[in-house]
C-alpha cells in the first residue's frame, strides 16, 4: 500500500489541494504509483481513489486518457524515439527501425532480459536535434539528441548510450 | 414574454423557453435533428457532432447594442461560417437554424461516414437492430457508401461482460458518453468509463462487482447502438416480433410503469412468453427509467414450479383435483366456519383482488386482513401527498423528509427522483439510524438511535430545535416518505402519526408536493389499506378462527406461524402462485394467476391508481375471480369482471369515487418524446398509449377534518449490548424475486453486518460465521465487518432466507 511505503510522499501531495477538493491529487498520486510500481495496477488505481475518495474507475479513465501512464509491466526503462512529422523528415523511423532490429524488438516491445522497452512517441520538442529520443528510468527522463543538423544520431551512438545505462545500473 | 424566445427554424416560427437548445426546440416543432450524444434528460457534450446545423443569429451595433436592421426594417441575420451543434446552443430572439441544406446533409453524411468506420455491420445478429438509432439514422442521412478500406477496420473481442447483466459490445461503441453520464449524473454510481483516446477508446468498468449499480438495464435502452445489452434479452428475439403489453412494476411501491414485450415461441411449446420488460414513460411516476429488479425480475411468472392445477388435500396429501372440486370444497368449509372465517391477504394483490377478497370474506360473517408489518396508511389517507405531486416539479422552497428508510434499496426509482429534486435546490432531509446512500444528497442527515423514530420526528414539532426542523416548517412544500427501518408494525404506524403531525402542524398537506409518503414493502400495500383491509395484529389468525383463507401470503415461509398452529385452527384454503410453506399446510390450494396474465390495478404509494393489462397465457385464475367463484358458491353475489370490480371500488371508496378503466387509460403528451420514431432521441422506453393512472385525493382534499393524532413519544430504549436491526435489501430471496435466476450473482448469502469496533470485541473478522440470537430467532450465518453499520448495531437482512425479528432489539453474536 503506498499509504504504508510512501507515507511522507502521499501527505505531501495531498496538503497541496484545499481537503474538500482532494481528487485534484489524482495525478501526482498516479505518478508516485507508477514509480513505486513500475507501472500501475489496478490494485494502485484503487488505493489511490480511495486516498481521494473516487471510484477506481474514475481514476482508471485518468490512466487511460493520459498516455505517460503506463498500465502494464514493461521493460526497467523505456527508449522512446519521437517519430513525428519533423523528426520523421530527418530519418527517425529508419533511425527507429534501425535501432529496433539491433535490440531485436519491434516496437511497442520489450527486450528479452528485460531492460527495454521501445516505442515511437509524438514530439518531444527537439526537431532541430532529429533524430533524437529519451530514455525514461526510475530517475526520471533524459534527453538524448543528434549534436546537430549536420551531426545526426547515429545507431551505434545511440546503443552505446544505451550501454552506459545498463552498466550503470549494474554498477549501482 | 421575456422568459421566451422566439426563432425560425427550417422556416417553421417557434416560440420557446430561454435556454431551450435548438435541438429541444426543434423537436418541439417536430422537426427531427439527428442526435447520438444528446439525450433530453442529461446534460450536453456535444461530443458527436451528428447535430451541426447553420445557425444565424440577429446582428447587433457593437457600440450601441442595438439590433440592426435591413432595408425592409427587419432585423438583420447572419449566418455562423461553421455549422454549430444544436444540442449545445441555446436559442436566442430571432435566431435563425437551417437543418435541411447542402451543407448540413454534407456534414451530417460525414460524421455518419466516419462512424461507420469502426462500427461492424453486424445489424442482422445485433439486438439492438430494429430499434437503432445509428441504424435508423444511417439509413435517413447516410452516405450509402463508404470509403474506408474494409481491412482497416476496428476489431474487438466481442461480448465482454460488464457485469452480470450487461455485455459490452467495444466494436458497436460509438463513443457517445451516454452509459457513463447517465451512471455520473442521474444515478450517482461511478461506476462507468472511457479509458484510452481516439479509435481505442473504450467504456470499462472497475467496480466490484462489475457495473455495480442498480439501474445499469437503463444505459442499454439509452445506448444509441448495440454496444451495451442485457444477458436476458441477448440473442433471444429480435424487437419487430414481440408484442407489447402495458403493465405495472409488482415489486415495490413506486409503480413504475412497464411494458412487456413478449412472443409466441416454439422453444415455450408454443406459449405466449415474456422475451423482456421496458420501461413505459411516466414522467410523473418513473420518468423512462426502471430500477434492474423490475427490468430483470418477472421470471417468477414463468417459473416452472407454478402452480397450474387446484390441490385437495386426501389421506394428507395434496393431490390434484378439478377446480369446480376444489371451489365447492372451499366454498363449503369457508361458508360454515362464519365468524371464524379469518382471511388474510398480502399486498401484492391488486385492488379488484383485495376488494373482492374482503366482500366474500365479510359476506360470509368472518374478518379480512393484510398480512403487513408495516402500518401508516391511515395517516397516508389523512395527509398523503396532494393530487398533482410531482417529485420531477420539487425544487428550491421544497423540503423533502426521508425517514427510517433506505430509499434505494425500498424503493430504487425515488432515490433518483428525490435526488434529483435535491440538485434541482429541494431540501432534503434524511433521518435514519445508520448511514444510507440518501446521505449523499441530503443538507441534512439526522442520526438517531433505532426506537428513537419517532421521538426524532416529535422532536422537529418544536420550533426552532433544529436547522432541519426550521428548514421543513418553511418550505414552502414539504413531503416525508417514512419508512419502517427496525420498526414492527406498531412502531411504523406511530412514526407515521408523529409524520402526519408534523405535516399538519407546519401546514404542509392537502395540496401538490405537499403530505405523507408510504414507502411499502409491497407494490400494492397502499390500495389494500384503501379497500378496506385492515392490517392484522401482532397474531397471524385471529382468536377463535375456525377456517382460514390465505391469498399471496406466507406467514408459514415468513416464521410467523408454524404449519401445526395454521392447521389446529380449522381448514385452510391458500390461493399463492407457488407451493409455498404456508400451501404445503393448506387443504384446499387455488393456482392463481400472476400479475402479467389478468387485468388489474396497483395503487403506488404517491396514491396513483395505474392499470396493468394481461400479456400472456393465463395459468389459475385471477385472484378477483377465484373469490367470486367462492363467494357465488357460498351464496353471495360478487362480479368476476375487473372493469366491473372498478365500478363498484369507485361507489363504495369514497377517495376512488368516480374511477374507470377507461380514466385509468388516459393519456397526455410527455416531454421528452421516446420510443418508437423518437428512440434516436429519448431512448428505447415505451411511448405511453395505455394510461398514466389517476391519483386519488386525501382526506383533505375531500374536505374532511383534519386534526394531528395524539401520540406520546415511546421511553428511550433501554442500550445494553448488541441492537440487531432488521433491514431491507433490493436482491433477496422472496417468492416472487428469487425464481429470477439471472439476478442470482447479486443475491446475497444471508449475512449480518457488524461495525469494526464490535466486531473486534467480539473476535469476528470479516466472512465468519457466526450465531444470532435475538427475540425468538437463533440463526447461524455470516458476518460482515466493513463499516457500514454504526457502532452497538448489526444489520440484518430480511427476505434472505432466515426469519428476522420484526423490530430492532437487543441481541447476541458469536463467533461459530
Amino acid at each position: 500500500m503506498l499509504i504504508d511505503t510512501h507515507r511522507e510522499e502521499v501527505d505531501r501531495i495531498l496538503a497541496k489541494y484545499p481537503a474538500d477538493q482532494k481528487r485534484s491529487a489524482a495525478m501526482p498520486l498516479l505518478y508516485l504509483a507508477q514509480s513505486a510500481y513500475g507501472h500501475i495496477t489496478p490494485q494502485a488505481m484503487e488505493e489511490v481513489g480511495g486516498l481521494i475518495g473516487v471510484s477506481s474507475t474514475d481514476v482508471a479513465g485518468l490512466v487511460g486518457f493520459y498516455s505517460l501512464y503506463y498500465d502494464r509491466q514493461a521493460g526497467k526503462r523505456r527508449v522512446q524515439i519521437c517519430t513525428d512529422f519533423p523528426c520523421a523528415l530527418r530519418g527517425a523511423e529508419t533511425f527507429a527501425a534501425a535501432l529496433c532490429q539491433k535490440l531485436g524488438v519491434r516496437l511497442g516491445e520489450t527486450t528479452p532480459d528485460g531492460e527495454w522497452t521501445v516505442e515511437a512517441v509524438m514530439c518531444l520538442a527537439a526537431c532541430d536535434k532529429a533524430p533524437m529520443f529519451q530514455v525514461q528510468d526510475a530517475d526520471g527522463i533524459h534527453y538524448h539528441e543528434s549534436a546537430g543538423p549536420d551531426q545526426p544520431l547515429t545507431v551505434d551512438q545511440a546503443l552505446d548510450v544505451l550501454a552506459n545505462y545498463t552498466s550503470a545500473g549494474k554498477g549501482g | 414574454m421575456a422568459d421566451n424566445v422566439t426563432l425560425t427554424i427550417d422556416g417553421a416560427r417557434v416560440t420557446v423557453p430561454k435556454g431551450t437548445l435548438i435541438v429541444d426546440a426543434a423537436k418541439r416543432l417536430g422537426n427531427d435533428i439527428p442526435v447520438f450524444c444528446y439525450h433530453p434528460k442529461l446534460q450536453p457534450v456535444g461530443m458527436c457532432r451528428m447535430c451541426l446545423v447553420e445557425v444565424g443569429r440577429v446582428q447587433r451595433d457593437r457600440a450601441s447594442g442595438q439590433v440592426i436592421v435591413d432595408e425592409n426594417g427587419q432585423p438583420r441575420v447572419v449566418m455562423a461560417p461553421k455549422l454549430e451543434t444544436a444540442c449545445t446552443t441555446p436559442v436566442e430572439e430571432g435566431m435563425v437554424v437551417i437543418g435541411a441544406s447542402g451543407r448540413v446533409k454534407e456534414a451530417r453524411d460525414d460524421i455518419l461516414e466516419f462512424l461507420l468506420t469502426s462500427h461492424p455491420l453486424d445489424c442482422p445478429v445485433c439486438d439492438k437492430g430494429g430499434e437503432c438509432p445509428l441504424q435508423n439514422l444511417t439509413i435517413a442521412h447516410g452516405p450509402g457508401q463508404s470509403r474506408f478500406i474494409f481491412e482497416e477496420k476496428f476489431r474487438l473481442a466481442k461480448q465482454l461482460p460488464l457485469g452480470e447483466l450487461i455485455y459490452l459490445d467495444r466494436e458497436r461503441c460509438i463513443q457517445c458518453a451516454r452509459c457513463i453520464r447517465f451512471q455520473n449524473d442521474i444515478v450517482d454510481d461511478r461506476v462507468l468509463s472511457f479509458y484510452e483516446r481516439g479509435r481505442h477508446l473504450e467504456i470499462i468498468t472497475c467496480s466490484e462487482p462489475g457495473f455495480d449499480s442498480k439501474f445499469s438495464g437503463n444505459t442499454t435502452d439509452i445506448c444509441p447502438v448495440g454496444a451495451l445489452t442485457t444477458t436476458d434479452f441477448r440473442f433471444e428475439a429480435r424487437p419487430w416480433e414481440m408484442n407489447m403489453a402495458a403493465s405495472i412494476c409488482p415489486h415495490c411501491p413506486v409503480g413504475c410503469n412497464l411494458t412487456l414485450n413478449t412472443r409466441r415461441e416454439a422453444r415455450s411449446g408454443g406459449q405466449m412468453v415474456i422475451k423482456r420488460v421496458m420501461p413505459r414513460q411516466n414522467e410523473q411516476v418513473n420518468e423512462i427509467w426502471v430500477c434492474d429488479k423490475g427490468r430483470f425480475g418477472h421470471h417468477y411468472a414463468s417459473s416452472s414450479d407454478r402452480l397450474t392445477r387446484p390441490l385437495v388435500r386426501r389421506d394428507g396429501k395434496l393431490l390434484e383435483a378439478a377446480w369446480e372440486e376444489a371451489l365447492e370444497l372451499a366454498a363449503g368449509q369457508l361458508k360454515a366456519a362464519g365468524a371464524g372465517l379469518a382471511g388474510l391477504a398480502g399486498g401484492r394483490l391488486s385492488n379488484e383482488d383485495l376488494y373482492n377478497f374482503r366482500q366474500v370474506v365479510t359476506g360470509l360473517g368472518g374478518s379480512a386482513a393484510l398480512n403487513t408489518r408495516m402500518g401508516g396508511a391511515e395517516q397516508t389517507q389523512q395527509v398523503g401527498v396532494g393530487l398533482g405531486t410531482n417529485f420531477a416539479e420539487m425544487g428550491p422552497g421544497t423540503a423533502i423528509l426521508v425517514v427510517a428508510s433506505d430509499l434505494e434499496e425500498e424503493a430504487p426509482i425515488w432515490w433518483l427522483r428525490v435526488k434529483q429534486a435535491a440538485e434541482r435546490g429541494a431540501t432534503l432531509i434524511v433521518a435514519n439510524g445508520r448511514p444510507t446512500k440518501t446521505d449523499r444528497a441530503a443538507r441534512y442527515v439526522i442520526r438517531y438511535a433505532y426506537g428513537q423514530e419517532v421521538a426524532t420526528v416529535l422532536g422537529m414539532l418544536v420550533t426552532g430545535s433544529s436547522e432541519a426542523a426550521e428548514a421543513l416548517a418553511r418550505a414552502e412544500n414539504s413531503v416525508i416518505l417514512f419508512g419502517r427501518e427496525g420498526l414492527d408494525f406498531a412502531g411504523s404506524t406511530a412514526l407515521a402519526q408523529a409524520c402526519a403531525n408534523l405535516l399538519i402542524a407546519t401546514n404542509h398537506y392537502g395540496r401538490p408536493n405537499n403530505g405523507l409518503v408510504g414507502v411499502w414493502p409491497d407494490a400494492n400495500t397502499q390500495g389494500a389499506w384503501d379497500m378496506g383491509l385492515p392490517a392484522r395484529g401482532q397474531a397471524v389468525l385471529p382468536v377463535g378462527a375456525t377456517a382460514s383463507w390465505i391469498v399471496a401470503a406466507d406467514p408459514v415461509g415468513d416464521g410467523e406461524i408454524s404449519a401445526e398452529a395454521l392447521r389446529a385452527a380449522g381448514f385452510v384454503v391458500v390461493q399463492e402462485l407457488f407451493l409455498t410453506p404456508t400451501a404445503q399446510a393448506a387443504d384446499v390450494v387455488l393456482p392463481a394467476a400472476s400479475w402479467v396474465e389478468r387485468e388489474g390495478t396497483f395503487t403506488n404509494g404517491e396514491r396513483r391508481v395505474q392499470r396493468f393489462y394481461p400479456a400472456i397465457t393465463m395459468k389459475g385464475r385471477p385472484d378477483f375471480q377465484i373469490a367470486a367463484e367462492i363467494g357465488a358458491r357460498a351464496g353471495l353475489s360478487v362480479s368476476s369482471h375487473a372493469a366491473q370490480i372498478m365500478l363498484a371500488i369507485a361507489e363504495n371508496v369514497p377517495a376512488y369515487a368516480g374511477l374507470t378503466y377507461q380514466k385509468l387509460t388516459e393519456v397526455v403528451k410527455q416531454w421528452p418524446e421516446v420510443g418508437g420514431r423518437d428512440l434516436y432521441y429519448g431512448g428505447a422506453s415505451y411511448t405511453n398509449r395505455q394510461g398514466l393512472g389517476v391519483q386519488v385525493p386525501s382526506a383533505a382534499e375531500r374536505g374532511a377534518d383534519i386534526t394531528a393524532g395524539k401520540l406520546a413519544a415511546p421511553p428511550p430504549p433501554a442500550r445494553n449490548g448488541l441492537t440487531l436491526v432488521p433491514v431491507t435489501v433490493l436482491y433477496d430471496r422472496s417468492t416472487t424475486f428469487v425464481r429470477s435466476q439471472v439476478m442470482h450473482p447479486y443475491v446475497p448469502r444471508p449475512y449480518v453486518e457488524l461495525n469494526t469496533a464490535d466486531a473486534a470485541r467480539l473476535d469476528i473478522q470479516d466472512g465468519d460465521t457466526v450465531t444470532v440470537e435475538a427475540a425468538g430467532v437463533r440463526v447461524t450465518l455470516t458476518a460482515r465487518v466493513d463499516g457500514r453499520a454504526p457502532e452497538g448495531v448489526a444489520l440484518m437482512p430480511a427476505d434472505l432466507g432466515p426469519a428476522v425479528p420484526a423490530v430492532a432489539g437487543p441481541a447476541t453474536i458469536q463467533k461459530g
